[in-house]
């Protein structure tokens, strides 16, 4: 599954960002923790399909649907 | 003089450390080709920089993009003899990732390196304490704890700033082991061996983001925190403003007391009193304006809003982060077209580059202010909280919204703009909640109070200098028969479907140079006109005078969409480097603002 299907309050261990996405963009998702084997924890789904927010390290994050389903995981 | 440069990620409080080491004392410099800006102040016998916050030295956005491009060519500077590292110690694992990398920098160039572990005021109420000599072991490089809110630690750390100034070469990041592993694994390593749990650290945030981003809650707040923002500039710069006119009533009473009666004491009168006079009554506005949008911003809530705003405005083909850029937008333009740097899309960046001169900045503040006052009676409600005259501002402020969204749908669903560049996903890191500290916040809004005069005194003394000799000229102080009449009378037809005489054609076409200058030219007309009556109250003058609901209306749209102002014309063409978009922006807001004008005088 994505990252964008965890569901709130779930947590779940990232298993691989997308190699196909922008070289910058994976890179700063790599730097920002995104790398297979971290646990994610979503804190919170906003409406109408808006950005997810997610606790990865030390770091609350915000993304939005076109990289959270990028981003496979599974659940914790 | 050797130079010292100071980088971190945002929000990681280097901003207030260099306001500690520097006293304030900064000037703010503008580096020749595109501008990016960097603080400098004196710190003992050297010059620090403060170079924008970037999370990665891999940049993203386009102002990450300059930010490191300028501390690569630090690097390369002789002048540049000691790298100052700021670290978030509540949060070492993210911030070290960018330390990291500025290590690596640092040992590549043969710079001096030190690690300014900030925030060590917090670590230490969670009852946790960092061992700095380990540390700095691990990481080959000075490590200093301290926090720039309380001090604590900031005495040591001056100390050893001036003894790594004068011999840098000494403060090399050393080799090490572990230098060839990825950066990430170095400072998840690094920041579980001596972190704070990263779950006590988020408690309280991730709590009050429970309340604040909550799908009921979350709006409301939000839109209430605005609502609330415009009108507090009205309620809140009330007295003030009345303090000001108080003090330049008396001051033009004093003065034309003092001089004889004649061409002297009529120009001292209109021209300076009634030109300049009447455009400083709305300083302490801007000043309330620039406290409120610093309370945001240095809380942390700016983030959320973004987060909250973002699926709303990607109807619209904006970004969430267009919202920090249209809110600054509401003290001026040009720097709110800067900070759409931050926008990582390059086509979003560029609707809400275009869409930025439709946001009220202050300099429309006076002019709604003195229609306003002419046009809308003071009536309160719930017990004083809320007045119409504020109410009506919203309104006017929230026009000048709702027409920059209509533009940036036609603009997304119309042209082609940037659309052949890769689009950028929506990613932000949401900041911890904090009490800002308030002495950089004053010293922010005085600076942005100077800023607004020193900008805009100059011009619209001149303009009302030059005003004042055309109008009251040559039959002194028939103001129907002046020069300026004449012109006017010429222009007149242009203005006569809008319901204004050439007075007002005269204000409006000199406030194309700046848009204040329109109240200070009005300013000067009446006060040649009135010339045995009190000078200030421009507001009951064109009252007394007498000027249509409708094209009163018309005069505040206008001055909504207008885009009357040379300064934000260049800014666009300098970070679109299209002079076709920054001209065809003023003439097409032109243009509309124009038929929105005709349209109320017509209907009203
Ligand atoms: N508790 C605490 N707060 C701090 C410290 N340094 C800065 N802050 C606060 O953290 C917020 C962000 O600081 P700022 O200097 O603007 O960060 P910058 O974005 O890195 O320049 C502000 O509200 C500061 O008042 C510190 O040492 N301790």
């Amino acid at each position: 599954m994505t990252l964008w299907e965890v569901r709130n309050k779930q947590s779940a261990h990232i298993e691989s960002v997308d190699p196909t996405l922008l070289p910058a963009v994976f890179q700063r998702l790599n730097e920002m923790g995104f790398a297979a084997g971290q646990l994610i924890r979503c804190l919170r789904r906003s409406p109408m399909k808006g950005p997810l927010v997610l606790q990865l390290g030390d770091t609350v994050y915000s993304l939005e649907q076109s990289i959270a389903s990028r981003i496979n995981v599974h659940p914790a | 003089m050797k130079n010292i440069i100071l980088v971190g990620k945002p929000n990681s409080g280097k901003s207030l450390l260099f306001n500690q080491l520097t006293g304030l004392r900064q000037k703010v410099a503008n580096f020749p080709g595109v501008t990016v800006e960097l603080k400098r102040g004196k710190f003992e016998q050297f010059e620090l920089i403060d170079f924008p916050g970037t999370y990665s030295l891999n940049s993203l956005s386009r102002d990450e993009e300059l930010a490191v491009q300028k501390l690569h060519e630090a690097m390369h500077s002789d002048d540049t003899s000691l790298i100052v590292c700021n670290l978030d110690a509540t949060r070492l694992e993210r911030s070290l990732v960018f330390g990291l990398q500025v290590r690596d920098l640092a040992r590549a160039h043969n710079k001096g390196l030190i690690f300014a572990l900030n925030m060590i005021d917090e670590v230490q109420r969670f009852g946790h304490n960092i061992d700095t000599e380990e540390l700095s072991r691990d990481l080959g490089c000075a490590v200093y704890a301290l926090s720039a809110k309380t001090l604590i630690g900031l005495h040591e750390f001056k100390l050893a700033l001036i003894k790594a100034g004068q011999s840098p070469e000494d403060y090399i990041p050393l080799a090490n082991e572990q230098s060839d592993s990825p950066v990430l694994e170095i400072s998840r390593g690094l920041s579980k061996r001596y972190g704070i749990q990263a779950d006590v650290v988020l408690k309280r945030q991730n709590s009050i983001d429970d309340f604040l981003l909550n799908n009921i809650w979350g709006g409301i707040i939000f839109l209430s925190l605005m609502f609330l923002l415009f009108q507090s500039i009205f309620s809140w710069a009330t007295p003030l403003m009345d303090a000001v006119e108080a003090v330049i009533g008396e001051g033009a009473a004093i003065a034309t007391g003092l001089l004889p009666a004649g061409v002297v004491n009529d120009f001292v009168a209109d021209a300076l009193f009634g030109g300049v006079g009447s455009f400083l009554v709305f300083v302490p506005q801007i000043m309330v304006l620039t406290l409120i949008i610093g309370l945001l911003e240095d809380s942390g809530y700016l983030a959320r809003a973004a987060l909250i705003c973002h699926k709303p405005l990607s109807y619209f083909g904006l970004s969430g982060r267009s919202f920090i850029p249209y809110l600054s937008g509401h003290a001026c333009a040009i720097p709110a077209i800067m900070a759409a740097r931050t926008i990582e899309s390059p086509r979003k960046r560029l609707i809400t580059m275009m869409t930025i001169p439709l946001m009220s900045c202050s300099a429309r503040l006076p002019v709604y202010a003195l229609l306003i006052a002419v046009l809308v009676p003071d009536i309160r409600y719930a017990g004083g909280l809320l007045n119409l005259q504020g109410i009506t501002f919203f309104g006017l402020y929230l026009f000048g919204i709702v027409t920059a969204l209509t533009v940036s749908i036609v603009l997304n669903k119309l042209t082609s703009l940037n659309k052949d560049m890769p689009e950028m996903p929506f990613i932000l890191e949401l900041p911890t909640y904090r009490l800002p500290h308030w002495k950089p916040l004053i010293h922010r809004v005085l600076t942005s109070a100077k800023q607004f005069i020193k900008r805009a005194a100059p011009i619209i003394f001149m303009v009302s200098v030059v005003i004042w000799f055309l109008g009251y000229f040559p039959q002194n102080g028939e103001l129907q028969s002046s020069y300026l009449a004449m012109l006017g009378h010429w222009i007149e037809p242009i203005f006569q479907p809008l319901g204004l005489d050439w007075r007002y054609g005269v204000a409006i076409l000199v406030s194309f140079l700046a848009r204040e200058v329109f109240v200070g030219a009005l300013g000067t007309l009446f006060g040649i006109e009135g010339a045995d009556e009190n000078i200030a109250g421009l507001a009951e003058n064109i009252q007394a005078d007498g000027l249509a609901l409708g094209a009163g209306i018309g005069l505040m749209l206008f001055y909504v969409v207008a885009l009357q102002c040379v300064a934000t014309v260049a800014t666009i063409k300098g970070e679109t480097g299209s002079r076709r978009i920054a001209w065809g922006l003023f003439v097409g807001y032109g243009l509309l603002a124009y038929c929105l004008a005709f349209a109320a005088a017509q209907l009203f």
